[in-house]
């Protein structure tokens, strides 16, 4: 019972960076409708780029993030025409060469990442890294790391500038178009293959800056990348494929599941309780928590 | 076409079943061996992922299923192989219907998500089980037989390619599935139960690949989830398939053979180089999927005048006055202006 | 009067606060060919994807031959004897002409050999028997309406859903599946068209039901219909006022 306060918050502090893993991926999938199996490398590259530029530079990986949110806005912006070229080929099954086009990436990516860099575990060094604030009364007391909870304020400031682009912006009226129907929004001047290019690199610049996050708040390493990409799948289908707005409860959801089997279960047990969720999910609303998605 | 493709495949299994009488080296059949294995396991994800449009992310996870199976059949409960096989079997085909009733009610994208964690999930499970040996592993009765290993896999291999031949390429069954790969929603007005079809698709795929993981497991005689549940099995059939050619029973075949050769040349001369298979692996699937759509096998059909990888050839069009005749029980024709109309472009 | 083949018992579909169909009701007798008609967004596409299984009513029965068939899938209705047409044309186009019609055909003749000669009878019929082997992405929008028809005919329906099927047809087109529809109502199928080409409706269909924003506003042959005063509002409004 001592360890209830500090599972939940330790739920919501993973949540929280849940959140930005799912929110761009759930925002391309919408606009685009790709599933990209290459969310997770995009986080581990992103997160090596963290790693040296602190190592050369010695700057907080805070300060970092703009720098890494640029360098990958790019990449993706630059990789998603290849991506349209696939998905909207008249030959074979477009959709299903999309999922394939990013599984092979992800692939790539990963061997090429283990070559590079190897098998060990690094971490980035932050100036939040060593303190933490530390919660007592009575027999109840949790410890909140600093660190974590710049992450969670992290994940809200990406999940309110993301919001506010969608919805004041005339940027974020043509995405919405886009994602409610192509044709309609091509008629109405919105140009379908610049904003998805803009979109999938805001996508991948968020993932590459989440990465530096997780780098500094666990771990950065080669083979890191499917364990987010299972996270990110996770949300997005407990979510509903496609709505954003139950990306951040769903991410929630997932981050107590996993602190309440760290701290009261086997942690072995963890991907089986995840995955019979999902599977008890799919059963019963396929459309996700909301019966939202698309 | 379609008899040609029987004839040539008959002349291969013909073929490689005389190859031990004239080859002796155990190096070379043991390479034989896995490429025969690979080519069933190419052949039954692509009849989930080429046939019906779903992307099995889980195939490996059938692949351990059926080795599981028969390594603890035989080894806990002293079962023959031939027993334990079968059952593993049977075991794969429950597995694969308890996990496609949720599963295959979600479209394509769904679908690979929930595979793929289904997966993650059994091989969770191998590594804390103590029946399963845990990390660990499992030790299986030795059996070196290595030409009994050889013609097993062949048999079963060539079982299982012609009867999907006939299953996808011969009887309906192979179009309602393409039905449901072009649109499932619009197949849905013309009679099909996508959900049942895709059911029966998911165990046609599963059961084969569980029956090549138990002969994997008495052959080599060692199992672990790193061997037989990592997600490499599934990696290279899809591979394999995309780069053979999906929706054609040859073009896994092919990719299947190429793949191999390569991979074992590649472990060969550049062991020290590891990594550097899982880039190539990688840049063959997202090149092919940019460049060959269609894969291998369907660009060469494309290129002969083919249409889009097709094996099968239809019956051709039956003279027109018995045409005519027969329409008239069902509709009466005497639209000839609209067969001219239409015809005439 | 016999059962009516098709009988609609206050069907209502929802979508959540948004009702697209408001307790409508009507009857189609054997033989007949009736027209849904209704300015855009009268709910005519979603009556349709009700009648034919794609969506469960919220409320109300539908009787098919007597049966209940409310909230039965699509490819039970197939089964029954229910074919239907989309208005946005979905081929299969990875396959060909024959090969979309023969998936059809296997609902009615399991065997293969008999399919392909009944696909190839239906080809004769609607006129595609010479685009037979073309890649079903290769036809005209002429060629993917008469392939839509002939997907649907294939299951020998005895009931017939058609949703827009001559809009976008040049006049000769138009002509040639009007003539079409009349020899297949002459065969005993009965039709639900809908149609905004009144030129067509007034000329094939014997009654017509008008929808207006989710609701029946009138019912009658298609002269009752164009002298009907609320008919007129629908379609005119505001220009009308």
């Amino acid at each position: 019972m001592e360890l209830l306060p500090q599972a939940l918050i330790d739920g919501i502090l993973l949540g929280g960076i849940y959140i930005t893993i799912a929110i761009g991926f759930s925002l391309v999938y919408g606009v685009m409708h790709i599933i990209d199996f290459a969310v997770g490398e995009w986080i581990m590259l992103g997160a090596f780029l963290g790693l040296y530029l602190n190592k050369w530079t010695g700057l907080d990986p805070f300060l970092l993030l703009p720098v890494v949110f640029i360098t990958f806005a790019l990449i993706g912006y630059c990789l998603q025409p290849v991506i349209h070229r696939v998905v909207s080929g008249r030959q074979g099954n477009p959709l299903l060469m999309g999922l394939v086009f990013t599984f092979g990436l992800a692939l790539m990516f990963r061997g090429i990442a283990l070559t590079g860099f190897g098998f060990y575990s690094n971490s980035i060094p932050s100036a939040f890294s060593a303190s933490s604030y530390f919660y007592e009364q009575g027999t109840f007391f949790m410890t909140i790391p600093s660190i974590r909870l710049a992450g969670l304020v992290y994940a809200l400031v990406i999940t309110v500038a993301l919001h506010w682009l969608l919805k004041k912006t005339n940027f974020g009226l043509g995405v919405r178009a886009l994602a409610q129907n192509r044709e309609a929004a091509a008629l109405m001047g919105v140009n379908g293959k610049r904003t998805s290019s803009y979109v999938y690199g805001i996508y991948v610049g968020i993932s590459a800056m989440t990465g530096v996050l997780i780098g500094s708040i666990l771990s950065v390493s080669a083979q890191m990348g499917p364990n987010y990409t299972i996270v990110a799948f996770f949300v997005v289908v407990l979510a509903g494929m496609g709505y954003l707005a139950g990306v951040p409860w769903a991410a929630f959801l997932l981050g107590l599941v996993q602190s309440f089997f760290l701290i009261y279960l086997d942690p072995g047990y963890t991907m089986l309780a995840v995955f019979a969720i999902l599977f008890t999910i799919l059963l019963v609303s396929p459309r996700g928590l909301f019966a939202k998605g698309v | 076409m379609r008899s040609k493709i029987i004839t040539w495949s008959m002349l291969a299994v013909l073929a490689l079943a005389v190859v031990p009488l004239l080859v002796t080296d155990a190096f070379v059949l043991r390479i034989l061996t896995e490429a025969i294995m690979w080519i069933g396991l190419a052949i039954a994800f692509d009849v989930l992922a080429g046939y019906t449009g779903y992307l099995n992310f889980g195939h490996g996870a059938f692949f351990g299923i059926g080795a599981y199976a028969t390594a603890i059949l035989m080894v806990q409960a002293n079962w023959p192989f031939a027993l334990a096989v079968l059952a593993g079997a049977v075991i794969t085909a429950l597995c694969a219907l308890a996990a496609g009733f949720p599963t295959l009610r979600l479209r394509g994208a769904y679908f690979a998500i929930a595979t793929w964690a289904l997966s993650l999930a059994i091989q969770q499970l191998a590594l804390i089980l103590t029946i399963t040996g845990g990390p660990d592993g499992m030790r299986l009765p030795p059996f070196l037989n290595p030409l009994y290993f050889f013609y097993l896999m062949l048999g079963v291999v060539a079982a299982t390619f012609f009867l999907f031949w006939f299953l996808l390429e011969h009887a309906p069954f192979g179009l309602k599935l393409k039905a449901i790969r072009e649109d499932e929603l619009g197949a849905q007005s013309l009679g099909l139960n996508p959900t049942r079809l895709k059911i029966q698709a998911f165990v046609l795929s599963a059961v084969p690949t569980g029956i090549l993981g138990g002969i994997y497991a008495y052959w080599i005689t060692f199992i672990d989830p790193a061997s037989t549940l990592s997600d490499l099995v599934s990696d290279q059939a899809l591979v394999m398939v995309v780069f053979g050619g999906m929706g054609t029973l040859i073009g896994p075949v092919i990719g299947a053979v190429l793949i191999f050769a390569f991979k074992t040349v590649f472990w060969a001369y550049l062991s020290d180089f590891q990594l550097l298979y899982l880039i190539i692996l990688g840049a063959v699937i997202a090149l092919s999927v940019v460049f060959l759509p269609n894969g291998l096998w369907g660009t060469i059909r494309n290129r002969n005048g083919g249409r889009g990888g097709r094996e099968t050839t239809l019956a051709s069009r039956p003279k027109r006055e018995l045409a005519a005749e027969t329409s008239k029980q069902n509709l009466p024709g005497g639209l000839k202006s609209c067969a001219q109309k239409e015809g005439g472009k | 009067m016999a059962t009516p083949l098709l009988e609609l018992q206050s069907v209502t579909k929802a979508f959540g606060g948004l009702t697209a169909n408001n307790q409508i009701s009507f009857k189609v007798q054997p033989g007949e060919i009736v027209g849904l008609i209704g300015p855009n967004g009268a709910g005519k596409t979603t009556l349709f994807n009700v009648i034919s299984g794609y969506y469960a009513p919220s409320n109300g029965t539908i009787l098919f031959n007597g049966k209940d068939i409310s909230g039965k899938p699509p490819y039970a209705l197939a089964a029954l004897g229910i074919g239907r047409t989309f208005q946005v044309v979905k081929p299969f186009p990875g396959l060909s002409v024959l090969e979309n019609v023969l998936i059809a055909s296997f609902l009615r003749y399991p065997k293969r050999k008999d399919a392909e000669k009944h696909a190839w009878n239906i080809l004769e019929t609607t006129g595609l028997a010479d685009r037979a082997e073309v890649s079903a992405a290769g036809l005209t929008l002429a060629g993917r309406k008469r392939l839509e028809i002939s997907k649907a005919l294939a299951l020998n329906p005895s009931f017939l859903l058609l949703d827009e099927v001559v809009a976008g047809l040049n006049p000769t087109e138009v002509d040639l599946t009007i003539e079409l529809i009349l020899k297949l109502r002459d065969q005993g199928v009965t039709i639900l068209i809908v149609e905004h080409i009144m030129r067509v409706i007034m000329r094939i269909c014997d009654r017509l039901v008008v929808l207006n924003f989710g609701e029946k506003i009138a019912e009658g042959t298609p002269a009752e219909i164009s002298n009907n005063p609320s008919v007129i509002e629908a379609y005119l409004g505001e220009t009308a006022a």
